[in-house]
């Protein structure tokens, strides 16, 4: 009867509270989307609060390969994207503040 | 770092790189390349504890319906609803490790039903009184603790995330065992013979419950290519000994006394002396052989047949409704 297409995998999803981004649980393996859900819950749920829960599919997600994972490891010399590329900062104002004490610039 | 293309790599190149990560730490996921003999043994260690939840079950179940109090009832439902539940997640770990073999869920319930899929020794022994849900959840629990615990950080990352989630409900359990160990050893005579006669029943199983020693004593052992691995990380002796270290002495404390005159610590080589359990019998009872092995395989392989309508019918109405469903 077909049992190869029956089960399908789906990916869990849940936000715990207000203000938290969603994270993933666990996959489980569901005949159709509502027993996904029903099953999501009974099985990831039956104590903590959640306040949203979603399940999708795992043949909708875009995941990636091996290779593709570990080309993100190569992501590097990005500091210019983030706060840490300025740490010299404080450094030139210094030279400011160090120009005002000695007088350079007018109180 | 280079950036690796998988199909330019030979066989050996791909096994250096995937080596080269497991002395990284670094953890594995389900797509990844991995050695034959790394998939089998995660597939057989992870079948196994996943069926070893389920059937684990059966012993307490049979106490749900004759608890003594409403709080006992739901308590130990709840510890019977979160086995079933931690066999859900590993058998879905374990399915994604067949995939390539074309082998699903149907499979390993196959193997189980044949004796083939083996499970842990504690789960072929009866529970014939009150005093039993009770060591099992104090003591079974706590032995099984000290194993998933020494598994979280595995090298294989779908299994260590399950064992996570899987230590958090466990905590709850070893306490609900614990309430229950201590209501009996605290009541009655009766009640605190009853729970000596469950520990004497229950002491040889607990030991075996880690395995042998070396391999000597049943032929083989995947404990060496699981430790190559980093899958696990201590052997079984030590195992043992750090039940034995966590236990004997509350054992003790409760004023019950282990089945064993021999047992003792020794100070100099900083180990528990014990007597051996007989790893002969160990061997028969986990190949099925048990005193309740063919009862609790049935009464699974029974619920399975008779839920197949609800499989059928669920089959039915996707094969109609595709567009509706999923
Ligand atoms: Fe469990
Ligand atoms: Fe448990």
């Amino acid at each position: 009867m077909g049992k190869e297409q029956f089960y399908e995998e789906y990916e869990v999803f849940s936000r715990k509270k207000d203000g938290l981004s969603l994270e993933h649980r666990f996959s489980l393996l569901a005949p159709n989307r509502e027993m996904a859900f029903v099953m999501a819950r009974e099985n990831f749920f039956r104590r903590e609060p959640i306040k949203e829960l979603w399940v999708v599919k795992r043949s909708d997600i875009r995941l990636m390969s091996q290779e593709e994972r570990e080309g993100f490891k190569k992501l590097d010399n990005k500091a210019y994207r983030e706060t840490k590329g300025y740490a010299n900062l404080p450094k030139l104002w210094k030279y400011f503040e160090e120009k005002r004490e000695t007088g350079g610039v007018n109180p | 770092m280079e950036v690796i293309h998988y199909r330019e790599l030979t066989d050996e190149e791909k096994y250096e790189h995937f080596m080269e990560r497991i002395e990284n730490d670094e953890k594995i996921e389900a797509g990844d390349w991995m050695p034959d003999e790394y998939r089998k043994a995660l597939i057989k260690l992870i079948s196994s504890h996943g069926a070893s939840e389920i059937m684990g079950a059966l012993p307490e179940k049979e106490w749900v319906p004759k608890a003594p109090t409403i709080d006992r009832k739901l308590s130990i439902m709840a510890k019977v609803q979160d086995e079933m539940g931690h066999g859900q997640l590993l058998l879905r770990v374990a399915e994604d490790l067949l995939k390539p073999m074309g082998k699903n869920r149907e499979d390993l319930l196959q193997d189980l039903f044949s004796k083939k899929l083996k499970f842990h020794n504690v789960f072929h022994m009866p529970s014939p009184t009150w005093a039993d849900a009770a060591i099992i959840a104090w003591l079974v629990d706590g032995a099984a603790i000290l194993t998933q615990t020494m598994l979280l950080k595995t090298s294989y990352g779908p299994y260590g995330r399950a064992l996570k989630r899987i230590c958090q409900e466990e905590s709850f359990h070893a306490k609900h065992g614990e309430s229950l160990v201590l209501a009996l050893a605290s009541g009655t005579e009766k009640q605190k013979q009853m729970l000596q006669e469950s520990l004497n029943r229950w002491w040889e199983p607990l030991l075996m419950f880690f395995g042998p020693k070396s391999t000597k004593d049943i032929g083989h052992s995947s404990v060496d290519i699981n430790m190559k691995y980093k899958i696990r990380f201590k052997t079984n002796e030590e195992l043992r000994q750090e039940f034995l270290t966590k236990y004997v002495e509350k054992i003790q404390l409760l004023g019950l006394t282990i089945p064993d005159e021999t047992i003792c610590f020794d100070e100099e080589k900083q180990e528990w002396i014990y007597q051996q359990p007989d790893w002969k019998k160990f061997k028969q009872v986990v190949s099925g052989n048990g005193p309740r092995s063919d009862a609790r395989i049935s009464l699974r392989r029974d619920s399975y047949d008779e839920s197949e309508w609800v499989r059928e019918a669920l089959s039915d109405y996707k094969n109609k409704n595709q567009s509706l469903v999923g």
